[in-house]
């Protein structure tokens, strides 16, 4: 289930939440980050795999993810 | 038997008539001695007594009684004996009620008037008609000629009248739909619950600008507001989260593509977006159009951020080199105006030094500082094409590798059962999500280290906001959802965590990471 061989950009998703916040950022952070990212990628291609069959389209497209991006990250608002 | 007395007393008080007739059953009682004075009047007196001698009275002051005084006894007598029997004027009352009829009064009153007075006659009326009352004295009689002039009056009528109508029929007629629909008619053809539908709204601590990580405004929620707002439904509120339908320009931006300069426009035209939102923007670059040279790209914290300005002159604009030769050459004199506009929305934006209206002599000398910066990117170095966005804290951000995020989705595309492959609009439709996202969480996590006094974000803020986003409860760990979802190298770093955050975890979660640290 783990995407990926590849470890994630650690640096970058640090600096981009650095840069977001403005604060520093505490040693590991960055991987429960990452989690929480995956998470919501999750979620956001599955409301987005619901928004297309919906639709009727095959496939997710672009469309169907713009459509879902608002509700998925409402649902991620902290 | 009251009411049968009293007819009687009152013949008594007419001693004159009486005595003939009373004396007999007087003598037939067999009480002499009452009769001797006034044999009239005894005769009542007597039978009263002895009546009332049942009920226990003493003997009647009867011998030596004036009829004054006989007509207080029996004032006396009738008052005990309505004072004995209870219901005795009631049953009385009610037996004059059921004789004492309006026909009672009537019929002698019609007596009387018959004789003397003529039937009621009408103009109209005929002279047979006027025989029966006339002839009839009887009262029946009198009924009947009622009657009869009554019909008389409906035929001698030539034609009934015409009843009038309480709702004009003509007018009615005139209207082109006569028949009015109701009024919830109209309801069922049309799916009218659409519009009820409440749109979510924010309070009004959570109103943009009040606190940042709640409900703020992303500089990014304005970026294509302009064209959004046109062309596509707006099914939610359009300020919460703009339609994205246009964020294509950035996303290239991001992957390094070459048509970034479409955005540009796209930019300007939400300037007044970025400016109503009162947010620092992060609008580093601005990148020259393919088609407009005239165009050219300032650094816009250049002013914010004095101590480090080399790093907003690494702009990704040097990848088009055409235009800023161009502008190069003019970039001190004429450049500066044509960055107005935009310097002018930064400055709002960042909410930091100037206002929103900016007088014309500011806007000169940010002209003049836009040229400098312009001459000092021409200088620049072309080494950092990642970093093309700015947050709004003025910090500098790489995106996150387009790679990634398309494994990323791709894996979870197919475990959600999409079939085919992920196309690059669509990567570009979730590299924006995922962006939005990461400045989303930024702001959360800020706001709960700022709430702690840190200033540092540490883990506990990270498993706060995971607890608030519903992504862990009491059944999910984030310890367990870290298993399931990350790769082992990350568990690994995971499991490194400091000894106080596993304190914050549950008992079981430390129980699983020991397994997992076990296998």
């Amino acid at each position: 289930m783990a995407p990926g061989q590849k470890l994630y950009p650690r640096a970058t998703v640090k600096k981009i939440v650095k840069a977001h916040s403005n604060c520093n950022l505490s040693k590991n952070v960055d991987v429960t980050i990452f989690l929480d990212y995956v998470l919501f990628m999750q979620t956001l291609m599955k409301e987005a795999a619901i928004q297309s069959k919906q639709g009727g389209e095959r496939g997710i497209t672009a469309r169907s993810v713009r459509k879902v991006t608002a509700d998925t990250l409402a649902k991620f608002k902290g | 038997m009251a009411r049968e007395s009293r007819p009687a007393h009152n013949a008594a008080a007419t001693p004159a008539r009486q005595p003939p007739v009373n004396s007999d059953p007087l003598t037939s009682t067999g009480r002499p001695s009452i009769a001797v004075r006034t044999p009239g009047s005894q005769g009542r007196g007597l039978q009263r007594p002895q009546g009332l001698s049942a009920s226990g009275r003493k003997a009647p002051p009867g011998p030596t009684a004036t009829p004054h005084a006989r007509a207080a006894f029996r004032t006396i007598d009738s008052r005990r004996a309505a004072i004995f029997t209870p219901h005795r004027t009631r049953r009385r009352s009610g037996q004059r009620d059921a004789r004492e009829t309006p026909r009672n009064f009537l019929l002698p009153l019609g007596r009387v008037l018959a004789r003397n007075t003529q039937p009621i006659t009408t103009s109209s009326s005929s002279p047979g008609s006027l025989q029966n009352p006339s002839s009839g004295i009887r009262q029946p009689g009198g009924n009947t000629i009622l009657e009869e002039e009554d019909e008389d009056d409906y035929d001698d009528e030539e034609l009934p009248k015409r009843p009038r109508l309480s709702l004009p029929i003509d007018v009615e007629d005139d209207d082109d739909s006569p028949l009015q629909p109701h009024r919830s008619a109209g309801l069922e053809d049309e799916n009218f619950t659409v519009q009820s539908i409440e749109l979510p709204r924010r309070a009004i601590s959570e109103q943009p600008g009040r606190r940042l990580s709640l409900g703020s405004v992303r500089m990014s929620d304005y970026y294509f507001n302009a064209n959004e707002l046109r062309s596509e439904d707006v099914g939610i509120d359009s300020g919460f989260f703009p339609p994205m339908g246009a964020f294509d320009e950035d996303n290239d931006a991001a992957f390094g593509t070459d048509d970034e300069a479409a955005g540009y426009d796209d930019r300007q035209e939400t300037d007044v977006g970025r400016r109503e939102s009162g947010r620092e923007s992060d609008f580093g670059i601005v990148m020259p159009g393919d088609m407009n040279e005239s165009t050219f790209v300032m650094a816009p914290q250049l002013q914010d951020s004095p101590t480090r300005p080399q790093v907003d002159f690494n702009e990704p604009m040097f990848d088009n080199d055409d235009p800023r030769s161009d502008d190069g050459g003019s970039s001190v004199g004429g450049g500066g105006h044509m960055i107005e506009e935009d310097w002018q929305v930064d400055d709002g934006g960042g909410g930091n030094e100037t206002t929103v209206g900016v007088d014309a002599s500011e806007m000169n000398d940010d002209a003049t500082v836009l040229a400098k910066s312009a001459a000092l990117q021409r200088g620049g170095s072309k080494s950092k094409k990642r970093c093309k966005k700015v947050s709004k804290h003025g910090i500098e951000y790489p995106a996150l590798p387009p790679a990634v995020v398309k494994r990323l989705a791709q894996t979870f595309a197919k475990t959600s059962g999409a079939k085919g492959k992920i196309t690059p609009d669509e990567l570009k439709a979730i590299m924006q999500a995922s962006e939005w996202f990461f400045e989303q969480l930024g702001d959360d996590l800020e706001a709960y280290a700022k709430h702690a006094h840190r200033k540092t974000i540490d883990e506990s803020d990270m498993l706060t906001l995971m607890k608030r986003q519903r992504q862990t409860s009491s059944q999910t760990t984030p310890f367990a959802l870290a298993q399931r979802y990350l790769p082992r190298e990350l568990l690994q770093e995971l499991r490194m965590t400091p000894a106080p955050l596993k304190k914050c975890r549950k008992a079981n979660n430390s129980a699983v990471e020991e397994d997992e640290e076990v296998t």
